[in-house]
């Protein structure tokens, strides 16, 4: 029978014997937790053993495909990335996009999932039914754009699309990226994982075709979206870019700033979207298949362009008391190189220029909040894994157990992520969301900052009301990353799961009502979670780091205004009643059922 | 007169040449607040338009100020001359058209009626059943109507309405700015000088300040301020103004966001922009009331990225 939507087959990649053997997907599954991260998370759960050491040869690492790449519908050319974090030792889902997702829905699978270590660097090539390893001597030490580069130029093929790590994934650095085009599925180390399995890159080049069900049904929503994506709702992506956050945020203290020390940077001004774009723009591009097209490249001094993010302009400028935007830019610039995630390379940073400035870390000389010369040298030092290095590529939970002291207490993460740019006491919602992601301090798993921009609750004061609120934008988002659609377009939907199901019943054929989606966004999260438990998890895990529990905001509008314990748990225990968890968060059998969770 | 750098390009015209024979003296003269009732309306006008001008009837007496005079070429022909004469004098495509006896003016209003001639060539309020066409926005262009009609002994300006593009400014629009309709309380005799004196004197006891407006910043930020060009603007607003005075107020300072930021209707944001004040509070009820040194951010609604 013709299946719509999804091929119903992955490639699984033994890279220790060297065997490459197409799997069928069971349609259950693929109904069940669609693509993206759903489908990652399914898989990761099944080919992951219990417990396993997360740069060891069994942890498999898994990229998805999903029923909306290659449908045309605007924002959906995007892949995920599932393994289990080096960084966290729980889940890591990630997310990048354009050609090579579609690339990889071209090569004829929906999944592929990697698993052994290869006795030497190699790369996978796939093109369609021929899939082979080849070596990959030559391009070991490359970053991941000569990697791409290379790759296409010794196959003499120029539409080859190919995801690669850098020197920092060969080297194990725990916060390490897979990166294609310049793009990053950026969190919790898959990158780490890659190199562990002394994997440089994937390459493909594919020209399957996936049907759809109703193909005009599919063309006539994609139309309209694409109308909307274009409207003033996207305005701020299409005409700024995300680095639009930093001066409002400032404004509203809730700028995390030199390691979470202030709420607002007296330097805000300089390194502003707005004034980046008044000053340093170059031009914006987007991915395929996107009408929004959000990316924003800036010209540094020297003239090379740099693409950049809010949460990198953040974590590489005022996480780290940096004020000079081309110092910045070039520290984005050395992290694409290498490839490793920028909030955890600014927040492993700022962590040791706290460290330095309290006397600790000896090595560290010169390494101050502000000091961009020094912040430049160390990003190399951590990729190389060479002095000082050697610790911050562990990530900044690892390096301050390493350091001793009370070098704990300011170490900005959750289960190990470095946390992102929402400052936590003046976001209380968003408090919420960080400490019980799955993924540890995320802010894309859930925007439970929206409840805080929207108005609709006090974001100074925490409550019980915030479980639900967390809940509901979590299975949001676990829903959007599966089908996949980008976050950028979500508010573009007039009823995102009446408007989904309809979307994904044109495409698949398969019925699906709101209330299903809803319900598959929930199974998705809470497999996340439950992965998490096997794994270890404990109630402690999900807290946040010490400092934003015991000192208030000390500037800006926010000042005085504190988190406590209390507080904190009052919420978190409201989201485990949302979810229906025991009060201690783990999941009752009864609610696994409900969800249609067999556990093995 | 203020110092203050008016926020209006467009003219202001000032009908002063009426009979006043029910008065008994000439209204334009009449003590109020302190100084001759024309010189306090000037002050207030010269606050928002950059160009009033004055229309005299022959011979008549005024103080010095700031304006163009213009007189009628004949004595007591009535409004519909006076606009012409106003508008023949004006400095703008569009102007506002008030008379010299009405004490009560409302820059919010004003500014209102300003902004929605759009593609009409007046716009007029209905108040009380009644036009009020001494009390309106009059382009240019209508003059030579108001020529033909004046040729026609037409001297009514209503007759004006039907032959070019009206717009009409319902009683309830009006009472959003002004809910008692003060703008359209004029006098005619000397009771209604005597009442007029005693509201203003109540309306200033009401207000513990002698200043009647309040000032509030507005902050752009993204979209808004690459728009706009500036990062910042004052705005005067009347006392116990709300988000919806600040949107229209922001709208007649920096028409470029009208669209983009500020909807259509200049009462509130587009979807996408979100409105914050002092920081603190995100406001998603625009009837909102904004105090003296407020500042409101105009931001992006969505915190993504």
């Amino acid at each position: 029978m013709t299946m719509y939507g999804f091929h119903g087959r992955f490639l699984h990649v033994d890279l220790s014997t060297g065997k490459l053997s197409w799997r069928e997907l069971e349609e259950s599954r693929l109904e069940n937790f669609l693509g993206g991260i759903g489908l990652g998370t399914s898989l990761l759960y099944e080919f992951a053993p219990a417990g396993v050491e997360p740069l060891s040869a069994a942890n498999p690492l898994i990229f998805t495909s999903a029923p909306l790449v290659g449908t045309g519908l605007t924002t959906t050319a995007k892949y995920a990335v599932v393994t289990k974090s080096p960084l966290t030792n729980f889940i890591a889902d990630s997310l990048s996009s354009s050609f090579f997702a579609l690339e990889l829905k071209r090569v004829g699978i929906d999944a592929l999932v990697i698993t052994g270590h290869a006795s030497s660097p190699v790369y996978l090539f796939v093109e369609e039914e021929k899939a082979e390893l080849r070596s990959a001597d030559e391009l070991w030490h490359e970053s991941a754009s000569e990697t791409e580069t290379l790759i296409r130029a010794q196959n003499e093929d120029p539409a080859i699309r190919v995801a690669s790590i850098g020197l920092a994934g060969e080297n194990c650095v725990r916060f390490a990226t897979i990166s294609n085009e310049g793009r990053h599925a950026g969190r919790g180390g898959v990158g780490a994982v890659m190199g562990s399995k002394n994997l440089k890159a994937i390459a493909l080049r594919g020209h399957a075709q996936v049907p759809v069900a109703d193909p005009r049904g599919v063309a006539a929503i994609a139309a309209s979206l694409r109308e909307r994506s274009l409207g003033t709702l996207t305005a701020k992506y299409r005409e700024i870019g995300t680095v639009a956050n930093l001066a409002v945020f400032n404004q509203l203290g809730a700028l995390p700033t030199r390691n979470f020390q202030q709420a607002t940077f007296e330097h805000a001004e300089g390194v502003s979207g707005e004034s980046l774009t008044e000053n340093n723009f170059s031009r914006k591009q987007g991915c395929a298949s996107c009408t929004i097209r959000c990316e924003r490249l800036f010209k540094s001094l020297s003239g090379d362009e740099q693409r950049l993010e809010y949460e990198t302009l953040f974590a590489l400028g005022p996480l780290c008391g940096v004020q000079d935007p081309e110092i910045v830019l070039q520290a984005a610039r050395l992290c694409d190189h290498y490839g490793i995630d920028t909030i955890s390379t600014g927040g492993t940073l700022a962590w040791a220029m706290e460290c330095a400035e309290k006397g600790l870390l000896p090595e560290a000389a010169g390494l101050r909040f502000g000091q961009g010369e020094a912040l430049l040298q160390m990003i190399s030092l951590i990729a190389e894994r060479s002095d000082l290095g050697t610790v911050l590529a562990e990530g900044s939970r690892r390096a301050a157990a390493l350091t001793g002291h009370d070098a704990a207490y300011w170490a900005m993460h959750v289960k190990g992520l470095e946390m992102p740019g929402y400052e936590p006491r003046s976001l209380k919602t968003m408090a919420l969301g960080l400490a019980v992601s799955p993924r540890g301090a995320c802010h894309n798993r859930s925007g439970a900052y929206e409840a805080d921009f929207s108005g609709a609750v006090d974001r100074l004061k925490g409550g019980a009301d915030r479980g639900a609120l967390v809940k509901a934008s979590e299975d949001f988002n676990a829903t959007l990353d599966s089908l996949i659609v980008c976050k950028f377009l979500r508010k573009c939907f007039h009823d995102f799961y009446s408007e989904s199901a309809e979307l994904l019943e044109r495409v698949t054929g398969w019925r699906y009502s709101d209330a299903d989606l809803r319900r598959t966004g929930e199974r998705i999260s809470t497999l996340k979670k439950l992965f998490n438990i096997r794994e270890g998890w404990q109630p402690a895990d999900d807290w946040l780091p010490m400092r934003l529990l015991s000192e208030p905001i000390r500037d800006g509008v926010a000042q005085g205004v504190e988190l406590s314990a209390d507080e904190l748990r009052e919420m978190i225990e409201s989201y485990y009643r949302a979810r229906d968890w025991n009060e201690n968060g783990f999941i009752p059998e009864s609610k696994l059922r409900q969800l249609g969770l067999e556990v093995r | 007169m203020s110092n203050k750098k008016p926020t209006d390009e467009r003219s202001a015209i000032i009908l002063a040449g009426g009979r006043s024979s029910r008065m008994g003296q000439a209204k334009a003269l009449l003590p109020f607040d302190g100084e001759p009732l024309i010189t306090h309306i000037v002050r207030s006008l010269k606050d928002i338009f950059a160009d009033v001008v004055v229309v005299l009837a022959p011979g008549q007496d005024v103080p010095v100020l700031p304006v163009t005079f213009v007189r009628d070429e004949v004595a007591y022909q009535g409004p519909v001359s006076g606009i012409y004469h106003g508008l023949k004098a004006a400095k703008s495509d569009v102007s506002f058209v008030g008379s010299c006896d009405v004490p009560f003016l409302n820059r919010t209003l004003i500014s209102y009626l300003c902004s929605q001639i759009r593609d009409h060539d007046v716009v007029v309020p209905y108040w009380e059943g009644r036009y009020q066409p001494l009390f309106a926005i009059y382009r240019k262009d209508v003059t030579s109507y108001l020529h033909a009609q004046l040729q026609r002994g037409e001297l009514r300006p209503i007759f004006l309405f039907d032959k070019v593009r009206t717009r009409k400014i319902e009683e309830e629009e009006i009472r959003r700015f002004d809910p008692e309709g003060l703008s359209f309380l004029n006098m005619n005799t000397p009771e209604d000088y005597e009442a007029a004196l005693q509201r203003w004197r109540q309306i200033r006891r009401t207000n513990a300040t002698e200043d009647q407006s309040i000032v509030c910043t507005v902050e752009l930020f993204g979209v808004a301020r690459l728009r706009a060009k500036t990062k910042a603007v004052t705005l005067e607003l009347p006392r116990n103004a709300d988000l919806v005075k600040v949107f229209f107020a922001l709208a007649d300072r920096l028409p470029t966001l009208v669209g983009s930021v500020i909807a259509p209707d200049r009462e509130s944001l587009v979807a996408g922009q979100a409105c914050n004040v002092n920081g603190r509070d995100f406001i998603r009820d625009s009837t909102t009331k904004i105090h003296s040194g407020d500042r409101i951010f105009i931001v992006s609604a969505d915190a993504g990225g």
